[in-house]
Parts: structure tokens; C-alpha cells; sequence
């Protein structure tokens, strides 16, 4: 076997991998504290992949300086949302099931008005550096997918750090693991979900913003992206940061790894029959939980 | 409410059902232009999809998002049998009730594994379940692969097949219903109902959940793949995109709780309101607003009668009748 290749593609597994956390780590957190799961995560996700393609196209901002007007943008966006359409939701008799189905609908919604304001094409981010390649012995590593991983690995590192160092961050665990007794000690709850869900969906721009460094995306992408989150959650456990960024990048190298030596199609074939496997085994995910 | 009038079925409203099915029989020999047929066709289609989920997801509570993978499995099934042993138009109709048990043996053998899972992680499994089976048939040549496969259209006028396909579609959503009413009476439904309010107490009472589960996922794959036979046939062309489309699953499911679901009339409501709703928007607005304000609905379904139609319709009624002067005497 060729060590080179599989080198190569462990590393653009790692990196692939490292997006998909970010994206994820959202998704696990409002799946884990609010039990809401947001399947409109990655169309936000989208969200921020076009604002930072809009910039670049009209003002040639960089896509990582987009992320200065996205995540506010996102966060009061999302807390909005919540407020106004989750909250009301989370007193119905199934809390899961009925914010599954309402945030599907703001899903439809989003990827429309990004079809009626961009168009069904794919769109890629094309910016100064994206043919630079960073050369390293007999590996090469493109500047665009360096970007999206260390964008990545910040976003992820930083909620961690929000979440085991702030007050605000440690609140949101105790609310998580004793909604009731967290509430007692002062904390919240509407306040906490709220913050929380706002970074959720901040995150999931950032991480689609890492995506968009990686792949070419139009406005159905997150279809797909959504199908990756729900493995990447459930295989680290949900609403387990670590486990989340972990879980990451071992479907990144799983994935990087049969694409070197599968054909396209059946690796999303092996990738869903994975997650099928792991559910059926182990559906607490593959690390235990420690938030 | 009397307990009685839950077990018997009033005459009324069984004379009721016949005139209905009676009447839905005979309107395509009066002459109305085919895009009537066709759309109630659809409409059929849909409420037989939305009452055979309801088994497994309204009444025992476990989401299913992978009916599409049956419903391809019976489409599939039916042209294979139909290219494989050059059957005629009956003989097509009836190849549809064995790529129904085809489909409900495939559940049986993915349902050992996957009724285990609760919650959202069954939801999950049968989305991934759904998306590998579609995956498998676009790759895989023996069955067409990506080119998908040609079905002999019926030899007669346009009105007349599309007049039969109906009658076809009209029969099956008729068992389908009946079955889901007897279900909802029998003491299967009442296991079933049983495993949605709380699996641990419904077995130490003796349900022997795991058995009624397979069954109630395997009646709903039946149905499913019936109908996606008989869809197969009336399409004349199935792809791996078309018959395995995860967003009929999706339709689905949306379909039987925003009717509601766990009762039979639920998801016949829902599918019923929903496809005219899609038919109107896809006629009168743009595609992507027609979308958009599908998505709403969704939302204001939610917000407002977060568990379904016909649940927020009875409370209503309730109410009413508790603030009518007699009630309260």
C-alpha cells in the first residue's frame, strides 16, 4: 500500500473531520440541553457559507473576517428564533418531535429564500490563497482547507473553553444535567436556552464557513451536511463537546481514507451503514459522557 | 365519554363511509378531465402513506423516516416482476400485494435490530436506513442502477388507465383505513397504544412489546410497498431519485402529525389537507414561495396545535361545549 496516499488522506480526513465538529458541536449542545433537534442547524450553517461568499463576491473580504458579522449576525438571529417560535414549542407533549418538525419547516424556509436570492448553482469560495499549496515534505496541504481547520479548531476549542470555564458556560451544563436544581441555584433556564441556542447556530455558521472551504455548496446542501451532523453527534455522544470534536474527525478519516480507495458513491454508503451499526450498538455513542 | 360508543361503530357513520367510497368509485366514469383522477390519485396515495406509518409512528410512537425505503422496495419489486415475468395489467396489479410482503419482511429483518432504539435514534436509523437502500439501488446495476427502470404502460386511452390506476389506489387506501380502524379498536392498537405511553410499564403489564412493534412496522411497510407499487405502474418510469426520495419520508411523517397522529382519522385529515395545500401552491405561486409558505405552515401548525389537527379540533369542541350553559348544569 502506498503510505504516502494514506497519510495524505488521514490528514484531509483530520481536516474534513475538524469542520464537521464545529458543525456538530452546535447541534449536539442544543440536541443535549434544550432537547430541541435542529434540523435547520446546517441550512444556518448555509447561512454563513453565503454571507462570506456574498462578501468576498461584492467587497473581497476574506471569508475568515466574514465570520465578524456572521456570528453576531446568527446569534441574534437564533435567539430570536427561539424565543419567538422554540419556547413556545418546548410546553407541547413530545418537545422532541414538535421542534423536529418546526425547525424542518424554518430549514424549507431558509434554503428557499437562499434559492430565490442565489439560485440553485454551485457556488465556490475562490479567494487569494485558494490555488496556494503549503508544501511539506512529500505532503502538500491547500490554503483554503488549512484555513477552514484552523477556524474549525478555534470554534470548537473556544466553546469548550466557554463551556468549562465562564459562568454563563457552566450554567448551561448545570441546566443540561439538572434542569431543576440548576434552576434553584439561580440559574435562568430561559435565559441559559436561550444563550445556548444562539451559540449553537452562531457556531453552525462558523462551521459552514469551514465547509465552504472545502466543498462547493448551493442552497440543498444542507441535506447532506445534516445527515453528517447526526452522525458525527451520535457517534461522540450527545451534547458531549469532546466527544463531538473527537467523533469529527474519525468520520473525517474514515471518510478521507475510503475515498482514496472506494469510489465515490458507495462511501456515503459505508458511511450511513456505519452510523446504522453504531446506533444499533452503541446508540449512547462511543464515548461516555462527561459534561 | 361513553365507553360504549368507543367499541361500537354507529350505523350512521358506517353508511356514511360506504356512500363516501361509493361516490370516490364512481367519479371518474362521470367524465371529469383527468387532472381530477390524477390529483385524487395523489391524494390517495398520500393517506394510505400517512395511515400505514400512523401504525408504527401514531399508534406504538415510534417515528419511522425510512417508509420511502418501502415504498422503493415495493415500486422496485413490482417492475422487476412485471419486466422479469412479462406479467399483463392484472397480472402487474396483483405482482404489487407480493412487493408488499416483500417490503414487510425487509422491515422485519431491519426492525430486529432497529425497534430496540428509542426516540429520536429510531427516527435517525430508519433516515439512514432509507438513505443506504436508496444508495444501494442507484449503484446497483442488476436493477438499473442510476438509469432506473421502465415499467409497460396499459394499453388503453389515458382516461381509461388513469381511471383504473385510480380504482386500483381507491381500493387500497379503503383497507388501509379499515385496517387502521380495527387496529385502533382492537387490543393490538390498545398494546400499541400501551408501548407509546411507556414501554417499561406496558411490558411488566404483559405486552409483549417487541412482537407487537415488529408487527405494527411490518403492517405499515406492507402498505407502504403496496402503494409504491401500485406507483411504480402508475409512473411507467422508476429511478432510485424518484421511488427512495427521502423527502416522501419526510412528507410522510409531517402528513400524520399534523392530522395527528394516533388516531385513524388523523392522518387521513392531514394527508387529505396537506396535498391540496401543496397542489394549490404549486399551481398559483413560484416555486420556491409555495415552499416557503409550506414551511410556515409547519411552523403555525406547531406553534398552534402542537399535537395535530385533530386533537386541537376536539379540544375546541370541548371547550365550547363546557362553556354552553347546559354542560355546566
Amino acid at each position: 500500500m502506498n503510505t504516502v496516499l494514506v497519510v495524505q488522506s488521514l490528514i484531509s480526513g483530520v481536516i474534513m473531520g475538524a469542520v464537521y465538529a464545529l458543525l456538530g458541536v452546535g447541534f449536539s449542545l442544543s440536541w443535549g440541553v434544550m432537547k430541541v433537534i435542529n434540523i435547520s442547524h446546517a441550512a444556518f450553517g448555509l447561512i454563513g457559507a453565503f454571507i462570506a461568499y456574498g462578501m468576498l463576491k461584492l467587497w473581497g473580504v476574506d471569508p475568515i473576517v466574514s465570520l465578524a458579522v456572521t456570528v453576531p449576525f446568527l446569534f441574534v438571529a437564533a435567539c430570536l428564533v427561539y424565543r419567538v417560535l422554540i419556547l413556545p414549542v418546548t410546553r407541547a407533549k413530545e418537545v422532541i418531535v414538535s421542534s423536529m418538525i418546526l425547525t424542518f419547516g424554518v430549514a424549507i424556509i431558509l434554503e428557499n429564500l437562499l434559492l430565490l436570492l442565489w439560485g440553485p448553482d454551485p457556488r465556490l469560495l475562490t479567494t487569494s490563497y485558494s490555488t496556494r499549496v503549503l508544501i511539506l515534505g512529500p505532503f502538500y496541504f491547500q490554503y483554503p482547507q488549512l484555513a477552514g481547520f484552523l477556524m474549525s479548531a478555534a470554534g470548537v476549542a473556544l466553546i469548550h473553553l466557554f463551556l468549562s470555564k465562564t459562568y454563563t458556560g457552566k450554567a448551561v451544563r448545570a441546566a443540561w444535567q439538572q434542569p431543576e436544581a440548576a434552576q434553584l441555584c439561580g440559574v435562568n433556564l430561559k435565559r441559559i436556552s436561550t444563550i445556548t441556542f444562539g451559540i449553537a447556530v452562531a457556531s453552525a455558521g462558523a462551521g459552514g464557513v469551514g465547509l465552504a472551504f472545502l466543498y462547493s455548496f448551493e442552497p440543498h446542501a444542507h441535506n447532506l451536511w445534516l445527515i453528517y451532523l447526526f452522525l458525527v453527534v451520535i457517534v461522540g455522544g450527545v451534547g458531549n463537546v469532546l466527544g463531538t470534536a473527537a467523533a469529527g474527525v474519525i468520520i473525517g478519516v474514515i471518510t478521507g481514507l475510503s475515498l482514496a480507495f472506494l469510489p465515490y458513491q458507495w462511501v456515503n454508503l459505508l458511511t450511513f451503514g456505519l452510523l446504522m451499526v453504531i446506533l444499533v450498538l452503541r446508540p449512547e455513542g462511543l464515548f461516555r459522557s462527561e459534561v | 365519554m361513553k365507553a360504549a360508543a368507543t367499541l361500537e361503530i354507529p350505523r350512521k357513520r358506517i353508511a356514511a363511509g360506504v356512500v363516501v367510497l361509493l361516490v370516490l368509485a364512481l367519479f371518474p366514469w362521470l367524465g371529469p378531465p383527468v387532472y381530477f383522477v390524477s390529483f385524487l390519485f395523489t391524494v390517495f396515495l398520500y393517506v394510505t402513506l400517512a395511515t400505514s406509518w400512523n401504525f408504527i409512528g401514531g399508534y406504538a410512537g415510534y417515528l419511522s423516516f425510512g417508509q420511502v425505503a418501502f415504498f422503493g422496495i415495493g415500486a422496485y419489486a413490482t417492475a422487476l416482476m412485471q419486466n422479469g415475468l412479462g406479467l399483463g395489467p392484472a397480472g402487474t396489479m396483483f405482482s404489487t400485494i407480493p412487493a408488499g410482503v416483500l417490503a414487510a419482511v425487509v422491515s422485519a429483518v431491519i426492525g430486529y435490530p432497529c425497534l430496540r432504539l428509542r426516540g429520536p435514534y429510531f427516527a435517525v436509523i430508519t433516515l439512514c436506513f432509507a438513505f443506504v437502500i436508496q444508495l444501494a439501488f442507484r449503484n446497483l446495476d442488476v436493477v438499473g442502477g442510476a438509469d432506473g427502470l421502465w415499467l409497460k404502460a396499459m394499453n388503453l386511452p389515458i382516461e381509461v388507465s388513469r381511471s383504473v390506476m385510480y380504482e386500483a389506489m381507491l381500493i387500497l387506501v379503503g383497507v388501509t383505513v379499515l385496517v387502521s380502524i380495527a387496529v385502533s379498536r382492537s387490543k393490538f392498537g390498545a398494546g400499541l397504544r400501551a408501548i407509546k405511553e411507556d414501554e417499561e410499564v406496558a411490558q411488566t403489564m404483559a405486552v409483549n412489546a417487541p412482537m407487537l412493534k415488529m408487527r405494527a412496522f411490518a403492517l405499515s411497510a406492507f402498505f407502504t410497498g403496496t402503494a409504491g407499487g401500485i406507483y411504480a405502474y402508475y409512473l411507467t418510469y422508476i429511478h432510485p431519485d424518484i421511488v427512495f426520495d427521502v423527502n416522501i419520508s419526510i412528507l410522510i411523517v409531517l402528513m400524520a402529525l399534523f392530522g395527528g397522529g394516533g388516531t385513524w382519522l388523523g392522518p387521513v385529515l392531514g394527508a387529505t389537507v396537506l396535498t391540496v395545500v401543496n397542489e394549490l401552491l404549486s399551481t398559483f405561486v413560484k416555486a420556491e414561495l409555495a415552499r416557503i409558505i409550506y414551511g410556515l405552515l409547519f411552523i403555525v401548525v406547531i406553534i398552534f396545535m402542537p399535537n395535530g389537527l385533530m386533537e386541537f379540533f376536539r379540544k375546541r369542541s370541548e371547550d365550547r361545549r363546557s362553556a354552553s350553559p347546559e354542560s355546566a348544569a
